[in-house]
Order: structure tokens, then C-alpha cells, then sequence
């Protein structure tokens, strides 16, 4: 008898409700044909239909690299240029996070990707009481200029692509950055990079949400506004599904609400008067890559294909690059276990697959022991080396996307899309984007999809190894990273000094400066470049804007 | 445990850490095994957890975390529960925590700490099993302190015991406003800037937030608690969650011996606030000095008939999310309905509780009202 009979008696597992729908719950035939489902079992004839192919595809849109990019958006794809594996790092002090940004670059990395902390994501200081616990814990600690100049001491800003992921204070950490490069003789012009600066997905989902939601996207398109300008290489946006899934939601979720909020920022850009062909070129994408290796495939080529559509017809763009929707892809943060934690290696190596058999043009990995702990060494060079196998040992990449015309992948694609609309008139009947927020439509949605799928789980209907089937009765525990709370005094101490030396008048002025502008129309980026030069810090310069802004309160289920 | 009153658990997110996906499952979970689950929503010091346990007088409080801040805060509430009187409330604690965490604190008193892949029958059945503490602790004798005194009582009276509980203080009767309306139309937000409003003006208020509880189990989700504010060092606010009853009125049984328990306790104002329903509207009549009630604009044209027979009982009727489109032909529809001949008079206020107008004037009507 194997392990795994003694374990689980054989043929408990694959009960017909396990196979017949997705992670997403969505409905899956036994077969598809041409036209769409085709072969016996429960679920044919339901929703799945294969007959909603656009007038796009009756044209046969089987051209990657050209619109509606379903199939990719380079001609040539991960033979022209592999996607980059861009692992998040960011934890202690700046000069920590700088040592790990050095090990990653040695091991290989092609970009760097940076975590702050949530002291930092929510635009307080280090020394502030309700940081107490949080400093340099989920992230780096960044608190003035002078970090932000540790953290990337000694690394070519002209040569190496930065990723950061920060929202509510999006616009004063670019702005920290961009006074950071130029003290060191960087040309913003050079600059390459990506800051997420994705407010919405904030209400909808991850709750790092500081001002109300106008005055909220008005930063984001200040710093969008600015960067077409001046910083045309950099990424200002990076549209983000990602934390709408871990929230809980489907996969036709993550589409549809990314989608929608990318548009919103779309119309306010153009609303103040931007061109279209200016900025939409730079706007990029961060999706998550779940389980479901189909659905998850079918939903990065769906989102490209909805883009461009409404890029182009809807927003009247000219430019090729504005219609192409290039993304970031990560693997799925929630789908990882403490139970037998290894098997976290396998279900990221599928979840990779399915980011890059979907066509994304960067991937994270995550690393093994992410649900017991902050991750190791060991468990982050094992998240890079499966991309690395996978990029040079499984010949995924030799063919451009391999999964089309596929009966099946191309009825899902569909599918997707047709769900995308549905949301999209949703929002529009709730009033639009803020209304929608307001009324707590987005969160209930995920809210319901979360708690479905537990139910799913608990009723072993969903089968997660090693949690509710293959259990190990002993399980060894994996050596995770401890903490220590050694970070919190070092940072503040750093943060004093700062403070000590800074220009107290200088930065009072630069804050009354921030104020001034917030209330008007004028673009902000600027004007928080001259407050970071004088040594103002994250929450000074915070605090000035919601002295105009007000804040938005937490008070939502 | 009598069946019919369930145990009661706060449930709240401390910290800096937003990711709610994990405790709003467990409360809706909680909730369908016929828990009362008070949800105080993500952001939440120690301070203003350790207020909400007392002024909900919960068995149980369950804590989330997955920043990493565990070792910092878990122990801080649990100094904080123990300085307040209220040692003797058993604390979850859920999310990602370290193996080696997990025993340092259980030392310190946590009494189950549930990972990732916990089912919610889990943490029901860790419940159940350990239900017999709050059996014992109703029956224990008066607490140290007025605030948990007040909330002792006025469980006991919500379970409809000691029917004289309180009547030896003296005090006087509070002013009571009820705040009605269907799900989803803002009472609590409303509600939330009501009591800005009084508080700034210097007075005290109580609010008691009823909402249904299911039929089948039991349970209930209270989650309107997030949306008022947390003022945890302010005496002259409390704030009590209530499961109201299936198939009665949606209002609390009892509600009347709880109002006047908060009289006696120096409350000058109480505020109700229930889901409108058939005849619970003439029931809250009973209790209230002024009925406020609450519409919003919809997407159909015609206001729901059903909407409109609750503008009888009305005082005051306030047309909320007035920042919507539609909320002018609203009003007017609702003005044409209560201006039959032979009514009373009855002011139409328009609300924005998230644009901020309105508010001061829907207060004067109702300090009219109240002829204070």
C-alpha cells in the first residue's frame, strides 16, 4: 500500500464536484470542441458557451504582437526578450533591504522590487505610536530622503530597473526617488522602473487607503501627468488585480474590477486635459497567477483583449503602445500553506507556468514558507530558480503563446471577456467607480466570492493537499527567519539624526508649499521633490495633505 | 449555555495590516454556527479593542493579525482586557504566526492561536467546547467599575433577566431618537456623525445598533459599530451591538428596561437603531421620543410602496446619500406622500453623511423635535 492510500483512501479524492468547476467556482465541460463545450457531463449546456467570440476574433486574431494582442503583446515574444524575474525584497532598516537588493542582483535577478513597510505604506513615520510592532517588518522602513538614499547606495539608478509598491503616499516615495537620483547624478529621463500607485484596488481590497477616493486618484494622475513628462522611461502606474484576488475574488473579479479602475484613471487623465497617446503607453498592469492553471491563462489574454478594445475604440488612442497591456504577474500569496510547506514550491512552479503560458512580461515568485514567516534566503533562491528552470529547461518559451486555439482556453478567454462587460455595467448602474466604493459594492462582491470558496473548502468540495486531503499526521516544522526588534530602535534613531540636521523653517515652508498646491489644480510631484530635499519625511509631508484632503475613515466592512 | 442567547465575540483587526479577507470569512462563518459576531473592522488599537469588549460585554475577543506585529500588540490587549476587569474574556488570536510565537503567546494567555487552512468548524467546535466560562461569569456577582456594570446589565436585560436590575440609582430618563430604514441606506454612518455632533455639543449618548439575527441558527453578524466612531478614552459614548429576534419586530425585546438603565447610568441620549420592519415600526414608537426615518435615492423611479409605509411612523424623514443622482425627485415624491390632508407636518431633510451635509440641520429638527 503507498503513503498516500494509507493516508487518504484512493478514490475519496476526485468526487465529481472537485473537477466540474474552477478555483473561481466557474463551470467546466468534460470536452470542448470547435464551437464550444461539446462533450458529455453535468456541466455541459450550462454557462460554459463558446459562442461569444467578438467580431475581433471572427477576423481571427491569431497575430501576437498586434491588436487586440490576445496572444501576446510582442511579435516574438519570450524568444525576443524572456520576461523579467523580478523578485520583491524589502525588510529592516534601508541598509539591510540594500544587502539583500546586492545578493538578488548577484544570483541573477533582472530587476529589483521593492516592499516598504506598512508603517510606511500608510504614511507614518517610524517613530509614530501606532507604527509600535509594524517598523521594518512587511518591509523596508522609509521614512526621509537620506533612506531612501541608503537603500539603493551603491546600485546604477540608469541601469537597473526598480519596482516599488507603495499607494496612499505613491506620489511622495517617487517623489523621494526622483530627489534621490538626481542627488546622485541620475537623468530622470534614464530612469526605469514602475511605482504601483494604484489607489483603487486599496478601497476595493487591501485597505491602505489614507485620503477619500477623489483627492486619492487626483495624486495618482499627478504623478502619471508628471512621469509622461519628465520621467518617460518610468511606469507610473502599475494597475493591480493582484490584491483584489488575495482579497478573495474570482479570477472574472480580479479582471473586470482591474480593468474598471484602470479606466477610471484613464478618464480622469483625460479629464484634466492630458492626451491620450501621452501617458496611456506607460500605464502597466499587475496581475496574480492562481491555481487554476486554464482559467489563469485564458484571463491575462481576455484582460489584453478587453484593453485594447476599449483603449482604442472607446478612448480614441492612436498609438499601438497605448493599446497593449503589459503586465506584471505574481503568484498567488493565499494559496500557500503551513501545512507541509514544500508543496508550496510546487503549486508556485504551476502558478508560474500558468503567468507565463498567459504572456506576462515580469514574474514573482513567492517563496515556500511565506505562510509561516518573512522568507529565507534559501526559500527566496528557490522562487527564482523555478523561474529559471522554467525559462530554461521546459521550453515553454520556445513558441509564442502556445496555449491558442485551444478549444478550451479559447471558450474561457471568452468567457472572461463576457464576464469583464458584466462587471463593467454593474459599476455603471451603481454610479460609477467612487459611487461604487462608496456603496461598498466591491467589497461586498469579494467579500461573498471569499467566503464561497471557504465553504468550498471546509466542505472538502475544494481540495487543498495537506490541509483538508493528504494530511500528514507529523509534520516536521521548516526553519523559518526570526525577528528581532532591533530594527525599530536602529530606525527611529536614524530618523532623529535626520531631523536633528534638517532645516526645521525650510521645511515648514516646502509643507506650506505641499498645501498650498494640494489646493489647487497644480501637479504635486514637484513641489514634494523641494519638501523630500529639505529632509521632510513621509508623514510631515502626509499630514500636509490631508490637512486639505481630509482622511477616509476605515469604517467599512 | 441557554439557546437562546448565544455567545458573543468581538472580532477585530489591530495594527496597521488591512488584509480582512481572513477574519470576515471566520465572521460570517461564526456567524452561520450562531455565534454573535461583533465585527470592529481593521485599524483597531488595543485601546479601542479592549473598549469594544467591554462595552459589548463579549465572552470571547478574536484578534488578526498576519504583519508580524503580534508579539508587540496581542500582549498589549491582554494587559489592557486585565486592567479593565475583563481577565476573564478568552482571546483568539488568527493569522501568520510563527511556530515558536505561538507558544510565547499562549504564555501569556491567548487561548488558541488558528494558521492558515483552519477551517471555520474549527474554531466553532474550539468554541463550543469551551462555552461553560461565560455561563459562569453571568452568574458571577456585580463587577468593579460603572461602564462594566452598565454592560453587564444591560446583557442581563437583553436576555430579559432581573427585571429591576439598575432601579435603585436614581437618574433620569434619557431622550431616545430611533434611527430607521432599510439595509444599506447609511443608518449607521448617519448615526456615526450624530454622535460627533452631541458629543461636541458636550452631552452623552448611547447608542444600541440592533440588527436580525437567522431564524435557522441564531447568529448574527454586527457590524455596525465600524462605521461610528472609536473614541476609547470618551466615557459619554457607548456603543452596544443587539441581535434582534427573527419574525419580531426588529426591534430588541427589552429595549425599554435597557433605555432606562442608560438613563440611570447619566446617558441623556439614546439612540436606536433598527431595521424597519411591518409591525416593529409601531413597536419602536413605544420607546422612542422622535422617529427618524431613513430613504435613499433608488434606481427605479417610483419609491417602493413598502418604503413608504414606514414614512407613517416617521418624525423627521431624511433623504439620505442626498449626493446622488435622483435624490431631488425623491425628496419631492416623499413630500407628496406626507402632505395628505389631515397629517401632521413632518420635515424632509436631505443627508450626506460622506459629503458632510446636512447633518447640523437634520440635528436641529430633531432638537425641535425632542423641544429641547
Amino acid at each position: 500500500m503507498s503513503r498516500i492510500e494509507r493516508i487518504e483512501p484512493a478514490g475519496q479524492a476526485l468526487s465529481p464536484e472537485t473537477v466540474a468547476t474552477t478555483v473561481s467556482g466557474r463551470p467546466i465541460a468534460l470536452l470542448y470542441k470547435a464551437n464550444g463545450p461539446g462533450g458529455p457531463g453535468p456541466a455541459n449546456g450550462g454557462q460554459a458557451n463558446g459562442s461569444q467570440a467578438s467580431p475581433d476574433q471572427a477576423h481571427g486574431d491569431e497575430e501576437p504582437g498586434q491588436y487586440p494582442f490576445k496572444r501576446g503583446v510582442h511579435a516574438s515574444m519570450y524568444r525576443g526578450r524572456l520576461w523579467t524575474m523580478r523578485q520583491f525584497a524589502g525588510f529592516g532598516t534601508p541598509r539591510q533591504t540594500n544587502e539583500r537588493f546586492q545578493f538578488l542582483l548577484e544570483k541573477g535577478q533582472t530587476g529589483l522590487s521593492t516592499a516598504f513597510d506598512l508603517p510606511t505604506l500608510m504614511g507614518l513615520d517610524s517613530d509614530n505610536p501606532r507604527a509600535a510592532g509594524e517598523v521594518g517588518r512587511l518591509g523596508v522602513a522609509l521614512d526621509t530622503l537620506d533612506d531612501m538614499l541608503a537603500l539603493f547606495d551603491g546600485i546604477n539608478l540608469e541601469q537597473v530597473s526598480v519596482s516599488m509598491t507603495i499607494n496612499a503616499p505613491a506620489i511622495v516615495v517617487m517623489a523621494f526617488y526622483l530627489a534621490a537620483a538626481q542627488e546622485r547624478g541620475f537623468e530622470w529621463g534614464r530612469l526605469r522602473g514602475t511605482i504601483q500607485n494604484d489607489i483603487l484596488k486599496e478601497f476595493h481590497a487591501q485597505n491602505e487607503f489614507v485620503f477619500p477616493p477623489e483627492p486619492s486618484v487626483r495624486l495618482v494622475c499627478d504623478v502619471i501627468e508628471f512621469c509622461a513628462r519628465h520621467v518617460p522611461q518610468w511606469n507610473p502606474v502599475s494597475i493591480s488585480g493582484y490584491h483584489i484576488r488575495e482579497a478573495g475574488s474570482t479570477a472574472a473579479q480580479e479582471l473586470a474590477f482591474t480593468l474598471a479602475d484602470g479606466f477610471h484613471y484613464v478618464e480622469r487623465c483625460l479629464a484634466r486635459g492630458v492626451a491620450v497617446d501621452d501617458f496611456a503607453p506607460r500605464l502597466s498592469f499587475f496581475f496574480n497567477a492562481h491555481n487554476d492553471l486554464f482559467e489563469e491563462a485564458a484571463k491575462y489574454r481576455a484582460a489584453r483583449v478587453v484593453w485594447a478594445e476599449a483603449m482604442r475604440n472607446d478612448y480614441g488612442a492612436k498609438n499601438e503602445a497605448s493599446w497593449k497591456l503589459r503586465c506584471h504577474a505574481q503568484t498567488a500569496g493565499c494559496s500557500l500553506q503551513d501545512k507541509q510547506p514544500e508543496l508550496n514550491l510546487i503549486r508556485v512552479a504551476y502558478q508560474a507556468l500558468a503567468a507565463v503560458l498567459g504572456g506576462c512580461q515580469s514574474l514573482h515568485t513567492n517563496s515556500m514558507d511565506e505562510a509561516l514567516s518573512l522568507p529565507s534566503e534559501h526559500a527566496v533562491t528557490l522562487a527564482l530558480r523555478t523561474q529559471q528552470v522554467l525559462a530554461y529547461e521546459t521550453g515553454v518559451t520556445n513558441t509564442v503563446d502556445p496555449l491558442g486555439g485551444s478549444y478550451f482556453v479559447e471558450a474561457l478567454t471568452n468567457e472572461l471577456r463576457a464576464d469583464a462587460a458584466t462587471y463593467f455595467n454593474r459599476i455603471a448602474t451603481a454610479g460609477g467607480m467612487v459611487a461604487a466604493i462608496d456603496a461598498g459594492f466591491f467589497r461586498r462582491e469579494i467579500a461573498d466570492a471569499a467566503f464561497a470558496y471557504q465553504r468550498e473548502v471546509d466542505a472538502k468540495r475544494k481540495l487543498i493537499v495537506g490541509v483538508n486531503a493528504f494530511v500528514e499526521p507529523d509534520e516536521k516544522p521548516l526553519e523559518v527567519r526570526t525577528e528581532g526588534d532591533q530594527v525599530e530602535k536602529d530606525q527611529i534613531a536614524a530618523l532623529r539624526a535626520t531631523r536633528k540636521q534638517a532645516d526645521k523653517t525650510e521645511i515648514e515652508r516646502c509643507l506650506q508649499e505641499v498645501r498650498r498646491a494640494a489646493a489647487t489644480n497644480e501637479n504635486l510631484v514637484e513641489i514634494i521633490v523641494e519638501a523630500a530635499r529639505a529632509r521632510a519625511s513621509v508623514e510631515q509631508i502626509m499630514n500636509a495633505l490631508a490637512d486639505v484632503f481630509g482622511r477616509y475613515q476605515a469604517r467599512i466592512a | 449555555m441557554d439557546n437562546s442567547t448565544p455567545e458573543r465575540i468581538v472580532l477585530a483587526k489591530i495594527g496597521l495590516d488591512g488584509h480582512d479577507r481572513g477574519v470576515k470569512v471566520v465572521a460570517r462563518g461564526l456567524r452561520d454556527a450562531g455565534f454573535h459576531v461583533i465585527y470592529a473592522g481593521i485599524w483597531q488599537s488595543p485601546e479601542a479593542v479592549v473598549r469594544a469588549v467591554l462595552d459589548e460585554d463579549a465572552d470571547w475577543l478574536g484578534l488578526s493579525l498576519l504583519s508580524g506585529a503580534h508579539r508587540t500588540l496581542v500582549p498589549r490587549v491582554l494587559g489592557l482586557l486585565q486592567s479593565a476587569g475583563l481577565g476573564d474574556v478568552r482571546v483568539l488570536v488568527g493569522g501568520i504566526i510563527p511556530e515558536q510565537d505561538v507558544a510565547e503567546l499562549k504564555q501569556f494567555g491567548v487561548a488558541e492561536v488558528f494558521g492558515p487552512g483552519t477551517t471555520i468548524e474549527a474554531i466553532g467546535q474550539f468554541l463550543h467546547a469551551r462555552h461553560t466560562r461565560s455561563a459562569d461569569r453571568h452568574k458571577a456577582g456585580a463587577p468593579e467599575g460603572d461602564r462594566h456594570r452598565l454592560s453587564r446589565l444591560i446583557s442581563a436585560a437583553a436576555r430579559g433577566e432581573s427585571p429591576d436590575a439598575g432601579r435603585d440609582l436614581p437618574g433620569a430618563r434619557a431622550r431616545v431618537i430611533a434611527v430607521t430604514g432599510g439595509g444599506g441606506v447609511g443608518k449607521s454612518t448617519l448615526i456615526g456623525q450624530l454622535i460627533e455632533i452631541i458629543r461636541e455639543a458636550g452631552r452623552s449618548v448611547a447608542v444600541l445598533a440592533c440588527d436580525p439575527r437567522s431564524p435557522i441558527t441564531g447568529g448574527a453578524l454586527l457590524g455596525d459599530r465600524i462605521r461610528m466612531p472609536s473614541r476609547p478614552d470618551d466615557d459619554d459614548l457607548f456603543i452596544r451591538s443587539l441581535a434582534t429576534p427573527s419574525g419580531h419586530s426588529g426591534v430588541a425585546p427589552h429595549l425599554d428596561q435597557m433605555i432606562d438603565l442608560f438613563g440611570r447610568f447619566g446617558y441623556g441620549t439614546v439612540i436606536v437603531e433598527t431595521v424597519g420592519a411591518g409591525q416593529g415600526d409601531t413597536a419602536i414608537r413605544q420607546v422612542a421620543d422622535v422617529v427618524v426615518v431613513l430613504v435613499q435615492p433608488e434606481t427605479g423611479d417610483e419609491l417602493q410602496w413598502e418604503k413608504a409605509g414606514q414614512l407613517e411612523i416617521a418624525d423627521i424623514v431624511v433623504v439620505h446619500k442626498a449626493d446622488l443622482p435622483r435624490a431631488e425627485s425623491v425628496e419631492s415624491q416623499v413630500r407628496e406622500l406626507l402632505n395628505l390632508p389631515g397629517c401632521r407636518p413632518v420635515p424632509v431633510v436631505r443627508v450626506s453623511s460622506s459629503k458632510g451635509i446636512g447633518v447640523p440641520e437634520l440635528w436641529a429638527a430633531i432638537q425641535e423635535r425632542l423641544g429641547s
